[in-house]
């Protein structure tokens, strides 16, 4: 008949073989659905922005987390941060900043200008009657500085101001109120950043691969094979083990404190995990003789935490920023409490001659060549059906399901965005003229 | 001439709607044909979609014709439109925002992508929307689905959310002798072709409330509920505690354990209760779902309640919640009813 219409089957693509003699069956799989929908990152959380010196006074910039842009200004020692994307057709502020007070930031492009507190239109350069005035704005997130970092929550637009949670909340366990709870034998209570006389000394830099892949690197107790060779372990003659493995189904404690960071800490170097010190088959032994004992945590959002590393009473903080979902900002930070001018002065060189160049880049190099190595594997979502996981995998596997339970929110695909398109011109253009896409905004040169 | 009133119609969002309605027609039509977007379907004072509260003023039911509404309801204020006519200028309250009722169902087709029984007289229909297809609804809501070779409607709310389409999950009981099922049992294969049209109904989630949600379900009464259960886990922010308290008549008869197992681990405020109320000794609770709702549960005067279910279950789940607190606005049913 002439007037019947045609029904054709969508085209779909072919699903993808499960096995089931691997760990992460499809029931596991099914129990962290929530964690493979996270490609652009868990939202409504808490996120390094800058480091403080990043960010002058006065001064703008413009940053991209979850998929989100991010515009920061400094004024009066406050940071502010908005949307950076304007309201009227979706240009960066901080592509080429223009503020005209202290309480303002203006659109270059048309003079949209927004209060820095809470986002809204307060007016228009050359349009200052318009009925938009008033009645409209940008979203604003809430900021928090300590130890010289900048934290920004990213939100949802309609994310409630008295739902926004303390930072503490996203950032790792701390000592000594759960020493008792997760003692270590080897050394004292871990600094964190929110004590009293922390300094933070690091560094950030874009990692070209998804967040989780980044992430996972951090607590895999299996993944420290590529640090066999590194520099440091053998000119401080480190017990470095070939990797760890779980001896106990306690190997890794969950924390869901109803007001507490949410996330989990692995009981390293203790008798739940056997490090794994030599291969007959493949004639290797580790040599070394000094024990370098740590302890890894991670919390939500994607927080690392390595107790006692590099040093005594020293913690390495580690963050995978989503950007996009192909694109994070890995954050390397060193902290340690130091009470007096000297102990400042003493971390510092120690952080310049030692720690920077031989373990955040020496050391942590390989992690982030390694995580760009894994990432063709997940670019097109198949890795995370494909992958066939094994024992020590049950940190990786933990984490998924933690996290599935307790983020806060699955960033939605950037929108009109950055990297929301990866095959545009502009991409293109900057990349050929050297400027890989990245986290910061590149500022107009006028 | 017969006597016109004037008719304001306040949905939840503010907005209101003023219409001239004649004595002689009912509410239903007349705003309709007024452009004020009222959800509907049945129009025959069954199915309860074009519920509204009276709030002011005199309403009689048309000669005639009956409604679904119980006693208690009807007391409350509630009001079928389609059944009804006014006798005064009146004001009703509707549960749901003025851009909610103004959309248009669309008839659609779609494959099936898979027919699996599921319990003993439980089965899950996969469809897929056909190409350049496509049929959007709140969790909840409801599709008819027109059964193949015989030109019969059903009703059925997709278990799935709107983030799952073009996949779209009905569970379907199945009845002797009812169309759909011998359909299902005898007929149904992958690739068959389906019609459907919809979305329709009032039962959906109304988001972003932040008190308590009670969630009781009887049978495939769950298919709604979890569909609403899962947009709540998919909208991010802080989310309300939850209770789903669902039942079926013995242990053979429950379904989805592991989905629910999932949303559990998923969603640590969703607490569920899962009943069998025929079979005593079970590892469930032994008893309706009702039974399993206890006063704590109702701690927030503003807790917000769905029951999806046989008439009896809604009825006492309706009782139950307001006894315990629940403010009778904030309780929203849709009776499911077999048809053979």
């Amino acid at each position: 008949m002439a007037d019947e219409t045609v029904v054709r089957r969508r085209v779909v693509k072919a699903a993808h073989g499960i096995s089931d003699a691997r760990v992460n069956g499809q029931k596991t799989q099914s129990q962290y659905q929530p964690y493979k929908d996270a490609a652009w990152g868990f939202i409504n959380h808490w996120y390094p922005a800058v480091f403080s010196k990043e960010l002058a006074e006065d001064e703008v910039k413009g940053i991209q987390i979850c998929g989100i842009p991010i515009v920061l200004r400094r004024v009066d020692g406050k940071v502010y941060a908005l949307k950076d994307q304007c309201l009227h057709r979706g240009v960066r502020l901080s592509e080429k900043p223009m503020c005209f007070n202290k309480k303002t930031i203006s659109c270059w492009y048309h003079g949209f200008t927004f209060d820095l507190k809470d986002g809204k239109l307060s007016t228009i350069v050359a349009n200052p009657d318009d009925k938009l005035v008033g009645t409209t704005g940008i979203t604003s997130y809430p900021t928090e500085e300590v130890a010289g970092m900048v934290f920004v929550f990213v939100r949802e637009d309609d994310f409630a101001d008295e739902d926004v949670p303390p930072l503490s909340q996203d950032l790792p366990f701390r000592f000594p109120e759960n020493s008792e709870r997760f003692p270590h034998p080897l050394w004292p209570a871990a600094p964190s950043l929110l004590d009293a006389d922390a300094v933070a000394h690091g560094m950030h830099r874009t990692g070209y691969g998804n967040w989780r892949i980044a992430c996972e690197n951090g607590f895999d107790n299996a993944h420290i094979l590529v640090h066999k060779d590194n520099t440091i372990v053998h000119a401080m003659d480190w017990v470095l083990p070939l990797g760890i493995l779980p001896t106990s189904d306690e190997c890794i404690t969950v924390v869901e404190d109803e007001h507490g960071p949410k996330g989990m800490m692995q009981w390293l170097f203790t008798e739940k995990w056997a490090p794994v010190l030599e291969n007959e088959s493949l004639g290797l032994k580790v040599e070394g003789v000094n024990g370098r004992f740590y302890r890894t945590s991670v919390v939500l959002p994607g927080v690392l935490m390595v107790e006692n590393w590099p040093g005594e009473h020293i913690v390495q903080y580690e963050w995978y920023v989503p950007i996009t979902d192909d694109l994070h900002e890995y954050w390397e930070v060193l902290v340690k409490v130091c009470p007096s001018e000297k102990a400042r002065t003493d971390f510092q060189y120690k952080f310049e001659r030692v720690y920077k160049p031989l373990c955040l880049h020496g050391f942590n190099d390989c992690d982030l060549y390694a995580r760009e190595a894994m990432q063709n594997f997940y670019a097109d979502g198949t890795g995370w059906d494909d992958e066939q996981l094994v024992a020590t995998d049950i940190s990786p596997i933990t984490w998924r399901k933690l996290a599935s339970r307790w983020n806060r929110g699955i960033a939605k695909p950037g929108k009109g965005v950055a990297g929301a398109v990866k095959t545009h011109a502009i991409r293109f253009k900057d990349t050929a003229a050297g400027k890989p896409p990245g986290y910061f905004v590149e500022q107009i040169d006028d | 001439m017969s006597q016109t009133h004037t008719v304001t119609f306040r949905f939840a969002d503010g907005a209101s709607r003023v219409v001239d309605v004649r004595e002689g027609d009912t509410l239903l039509d007349a705003a309709l044909a007024g452009g004020v977007p009222l959800m509907h379907q049945c129009r025959s004072g069954s199915c309860s979609s074009c519920l509204a509260t009276l709030c002011d003023g005199e309403v009689v039911n048309q000669p005639g014709s009956s409604s679904t509404l119980l006693a208690s309801e009807y007391e409350a204020g509630h009001r079928l439109l389609c059944v009804s006519r006014a006798q005064s200028d009146c004001t009703f309250d509707l549960s749901y925002g003025s851009a909610e009722g103004g959309v248009v169902p669309v008839e659609v087709h779609a494959f099936v992508n898979a027919v699996e029984p599921i319990a003993s007289n439980v089965v899950k229909l996969s469809l897929e929307l056909a190409d350049d297809n496509w049929l959007s609804f709140k969790p909840g809501q409801f599709v008819q689905v027109e059964v193949p070779g015989v030109s019969q409607l059903r009703s059925y709310s997709p278990v799935s959310t709107e983030a799952e389409l073009p996949r779209l999950e009905l569970l379907i009981r199945l009845l002797p002798e009812g169309v759909m099922s011998t359909w299902l049992k005898k007929q149904a294969r992958v690739d068959d072709v389906v019609k459907l049209k919809g979305p329709y109904g009032a039962f959906f989630l109304r988001e972003k409330r932040r008190a308590p949600h009670i969630f009781v379900a009887g049978g495939t009464g769950l298919a709604p509920v979890l569909s609403m259960i899962d947009r709540m886990r998919q909208i991010g922010g802080r989310k309300p505690p939850m209770l789903l308290s669902f039942g079926c008549a013995t242990s053979d008869a429950l379904f989805y354990l592991d989905e629910l197992e999932l949303r559990r681990q998923w969603l640590p405020g969703l607490d569920v209760r899962i009943c069998v109320d025929r079979e005593p000794g079970s590892c469930y609770h032994n008893g309706s779902p009702v039974s399993a709702l206890r006063p704590e549960d109702v701690s927030d005067p503003d807790t917000v309640a769905y029951l999806c279910g046989p008439q009896g279950m809604i009825d006492a789940a309706t009782r139950r919640l307001v006894e315990l607190g629940v403010a009778p606005e904030n309780v929203f049913a849709e009776q499911f009813v077999p048809s053979n």
